[in-house]
């Protein structure tokens, strides 16, 4: 952030006479609003591309009223959220009720800050990257609780402590699915994983093809990932035909819109860490997004990351609408007897591979083979 | 659970969860299948038989109350007056299809095949007044005044021609005609609520 | 449930009382579960029905034998089809009717039909309860076949009041025999995608198998009648152990489960005996097509109706369960005393017992599998 400051009063001379800190910090604040708005942005349209989605594989429409071809439905959708009476129930624990939407709403949003969306598209390129985004998401395990405890709602309860189960049950399996990818890159930093996925034409130096094991952990990892932000087939806290709507059921207006907002916020940073850690993120197929002009490789290098972030968020609502819902406690077996087990011996596997070829993928080994 | 059947039991899972996907994409990409249909432009054909909102032709209804006593629900009333002609007159004949079921036991019950279901079934209305049908235009009590009213001229001149023809035939005689009823008797089913 | 606390107390854990229902999304209507619950796990389910009840029997005392006849629209409105035709057997049975053949086939067409529509939506919401919103669509579009079918036929979509006392309120339309046929080849497959689809995915399976099993003999014992009952491995069915109308004509399979994925009697058996019965009403309806007479629809009845004293049970194979009607006469043209036994309302006596030690969900998944519907329930 600094250095991006630094840059930007050695570009525009004006700002010479304004402190430092103070421009760092506009900085800061800019480069959040511009996440933020992305944010937004992709969450009400991912709600359009979701229902529409729904409405093609359920042989019907979708929403087809506000805007051509229901284009805008998102934003009459917002507009409800917000004009909304919020509704606090009379018994409720009125801090926690109104503090929980923020928890989970800021445990989904700091996610975005470390996706690396270009070359230089990354809001704080931290060294822990990955680390840093379970760590934060994490934090939407607090929200939902609370939402839970303080509606004063059994139903809601219910949900808070299911997602408690099944959020802390299944960061282990995520966590350890994303490590294969941390060892080939040697850096827990997501624009070095996304870096060091650039070689061999830009898709043959994918984490994914990279070995079996890594192809396994992918796999592993979108399972569990699906499973820790509460999509279905695993999305018993919100359960609507058991738990009525789980945690959020007490809860209207824009408070609702939050948890809303969230839960396609995970949704995309689910998509964005798969692709950056094991679809070869930004990177250009056959292009060396590198060599480009800097505002060029940028804006192809989003696009590509766009695009494979959409895709895979595109076969979340495939699964959602195609698959039933756990019961909770296979839920928990599914987490402890397949997913932790799978994973770790799929990390074994990895290591072992990284021991035994030096490092080496596949496609690499076959590479050299042609010199 | 042998190592065996935890192998097969992931491969169920992946195996079954894939076939599934592919239906739903089938029906994902084949945009031939939306089925919905887009109502307030699009409109399905209405069959013949359609049991949509009632219609009483009441220029063909001779007041048998036939329906009425059908009707499970009652929500039809009517109230005729027998005319000049000895036909019964209507005063009124209403239809409250907000208790209707749309049974079509009244149509059925029809002998004169003037009830009728129509193909119609928009009818929201906020006030539950606007769910009453009238298919008696005029006030009730100005039909039954003007019926009366004819029944009683009838009356006279039927009088008048039976003392004219009387007075003709045998002038001695002295029995004073007796008019036909000016009330009506047959005020039949009254259902009002 | 004890556990002790850092300082050595015991740790006391309390019981909560939720209630599913009234309004609850998978309740199927106003039933209402009264479930007590250690954490997730149910130790008392306690259905406490009453919340639709109209007084179906008691109107069927007010009014006419003819008159009752769209009321049983309301009895199972899934099923209207077979509660007319249900009604209409039994008072037939009473004053000893004659009714002409052709009527009595395309009564049994549009039970058939209806049973397969019926079994759509306990398919398709069954599915909508266990999470998978797709398939109760794909029932959803296929209903809306049968549902323009009788339409055609009798002119309503729900409450379709086709079958009179004495035979059926109007003959088969042009055409629609040929468009049943088209519908029965649209369908058929239609049923191998749906098994394709969820009832053998492995969630889907896990769901089911193994949750609430029902012993055959607990199911006898308990009154149980239709798919339920069959579902437990007893192959009983009316259409064929006590046959009505020209049911003897028709060669079907009695379907039962067969424990192919857990205990026989659980959820995925009662499951799996409505899709295959969906298979078997295909093929009753194709050979009723095949075989159906010319002729008249109704037969001669005096339009003030008044069966002669006495009385009558009959009871048919609606889709969920055996529908009894006991009806008095007193000669009038009222029925003295009427009484209705629904397959839904027995069902519901075993609730209680076979919920114990489930979860919450399962307790959705019992209820699906039972196929109940709230107003046959509390009529």
């Amino acid at each position: 952030m600094e250095a991006l400051a630094r840059s930007l009063v050695n570009f525009v001379p004006v700002l010479g006479g304004v402190p430092l800190w103070t421009i760092t910090l506009l900085v800061m604040v800019a480069s959040a609003a511009v996440v933020l708005v992305f944010a937004l942005t992709f969450e009400g349209v991912g709600s359009l591309v979701l229902r529409k989605v729904a409405g093609d594989i359920q042989a019907r429409i979708g929403p087809n009223r506000v805007g051509p071809n229901g284009m805008l439905q998102f934003l009459a959708d917002g507009v409800k959220l917000v004009l909304k009476e919020d509704i606090i129930p009379a018994r409720a624990d009125r801090l926690l009720f109104r503090l929980a939407p923020y928890f989970v709403f800021v445990g989904s949003f700091a996610a975005f800050v470390v996706v690396p969306f270009g070359v230089g598209l990354i809001a704080a390129d931290l060294n822990i990257g990955i680390y840093y985004v379970m760590a934060v998401t994490s934090l939407v395990v607090v929200g939902i609780l609370l939402a839970g405890w303080s509606s004063n709602n059994k139903w809601a309860l219910l949900g808070g402590m299911r997602a408690a189960a099944q959020i802390v049950s299944y960061e282990i399996p995520v966590g350890m699915a994303l490590i294969p990818a941390v060892l080939v890159a040697g850096s827990l930093s997501l624009q070095a994983i996304v870096k060091s996925q650039g070689g061999l034409f830009g898709i043959f130096g994918w984490n994914l093809f990279h070995d079996p094991f890594a192809f396994f952990s992918f796999l592993l990892y979108f399972t569990a990932a699906q499973a820790e932000t509460n999509q279905t087939p695993f999305d018993l806290p919100e359960a609507e035909s058991e738990l009525v709507s789980g945690y959020n059921v007490e809860y209207s207006g824009i408070r609702f819109g939050l948890f809303f907002l969230a839960e396609f916020g995970d949704m995309f940073i689910v998509a964005a860490l798969a692709t950056a850690c094991f679809l070869g993120g930004w990177n250009v197929p056959f292009v060396s997004v590198a060599a480009l002009p800097p505002v060029w490789g940028n804006l192809l290098s989003l696009g590509v990351f766009l695009g494979k972030a959409f895709t895979m968020v595109l076969i979340m609502m495939w699964v959602r609408w195609t698959l039933p819902r756990l019961r909770v406690d296979q839920l928990m077996r599914m987490s402890w007897k397949y997913m932790v087990p799978l994973t770790f011996v799929n990390l074994l596997g990895v290591s072992l591979w990284l021991l035994l070829f030096h490092g080496k993928g596949i496609p690499q080994m076959i590479a050299s083979l042609f010199g | 659970m042998g190592l065996k059947e935890y192998l097969n039991d992931i491969m169920e899972a992946v195996v079954t969860t894939v076939k599934g996907m592919r239906i739903t994409a089938a029906y994902g990409v084949d945009p031939k299948e939306e089925v919905t249909l887009q109502y307030p432009e699009e409109r399905w054909e209405v069959p013949e038989r359609f049991r949509g909102f009632l219609h009483n032709d009441i220029k063909v209804c001779t007041s048998c109350t036939m329906c009425v006593k059908v009707c499970p629900v009652d929500c039809i009333s009517l109230e005729a007056v027998r005319g000049a002609d000895k036909k019964m007159v209507l005063a009124f004949y209403d239809i409250n299809i907000g208790r209707c079921m749309y049974c079509g036991l009244c149509v059925e019950a029809c002998p004169v095949k003037s009830l009728k279901h129509t193909g119609g079934y928009e009818r929201a209305s906020v006030d539950r007044g606007e769910l009453i049908l009238h298919f008696v235009h005029e006030d009730a009590a100005e039909i039954k005044a003007r019926v009366a009213r004819q029944v009683a001229e009838a009356a006279a001149k039927a009088a008048e021609a039976q003392a004219a023809s009387r007075a003709a035939e045998a002038p001695a005689a002295a029995k004073s005609p007796e008019a036909p009823p000016a009330d009506p008797k047959a005020a039949k089913g009254e259902h009002r609520e | 449930m004890t556990g002790m606390t850092a300082r050595g107390e015991a740790l006391r854990t309390q019981e909560m009382t939720i209630n599913m229902g009234p309004q609850h999304p998978s309740t199927h209507g106003v039933l209402r579960v009264i479930l007590t619950t250690d954490g997730e796990v149910v130790t008392r389910a306690v259905p406490d029905v009453g919340y639709l009840h109209r007084g179906l029997e008691k109107i069927g005392e007010r009014v006419t034998y003819a008159q009752f006849m769209p009321f049983t629209d309301r009895l199972d409105y899934l099923a209207a089809m077979n509660c007319n035709c249900a009604w209409a057997w039994a008072v037939e049975k009473l004053a000893k009717i004659e009714v002409p053949e052709r009527a009595e086939f395309l009564r049994v067409i549009v039970a058939e039909l209806n049973r397969i529509s019926s079994h759509l939506i306990a398919f398709g919401s069954f599915t909508a309860d266990m999470g998978a919103f797709t398939p109760f669509l794909y029932a959803i579009r296929e209903r809306e076949r049968v549902n323009d079918l009788f339409e055609m036929i009798c002119g309503n979509r729900l409450t379709y009041n086709y079958a009179r006392i004495g035979g059926v309120s109007g003959d088969a339309p042009p055409g629609f025999l040929e468009k049943t046929k088209e519908f029965l080849d649209y369908f058929e497959p239609k049923i191998d995608e749906y098994n394709n689809l969820i009832s053998y995915n492995k969630i889907f399976v896990h769901r089911l198998a193994n949750v609430a099993v029902i012993p055959a003999e607990e199911a006898v014992a308990y009154g149980m009648t239709g798919p339920n009952l069959r579902g437990s491995g007893v192959p009983f069915d009316l259409r064929r152990d006590e046959p009505y109308s020209v049911y003897p004509k028709f060669d079907f399979k009695v379907c039962v489960g067969t424990g192919e994925r857990g205990k026989l009697g659980d959820c995925f058996d009662r499951y799996m005996v409505r899709i295959n019965e969906m298979r078997e009403s295909v093929k009753i309806v194709r050979q009723a097509l095949a075989q159906i007479p010319e002729g008249p629809v109704m037969a001669k009845v005096p339009r003030v109706f008044k069966p002669p004293a006495g009385e009558t049970y009959f009871r048919s194979e609606c889709p969920r369960g055996e529908t009894g009607i006991y009806v008095v006469s007193d000669g009038s043209a009222n029925p003295f005393r009427l009484k209705i036994r629904t397959g839904s309302f027995v069902t519901m006596n075993i609730f209680e017992k076979v919920t114990k030690g489930l979860m919450i969900a399962d307790i959705v998944a019992v209820i699906g599998s039972f196929d109940i519907i709230l107003p046959e329930i509390d009529r």
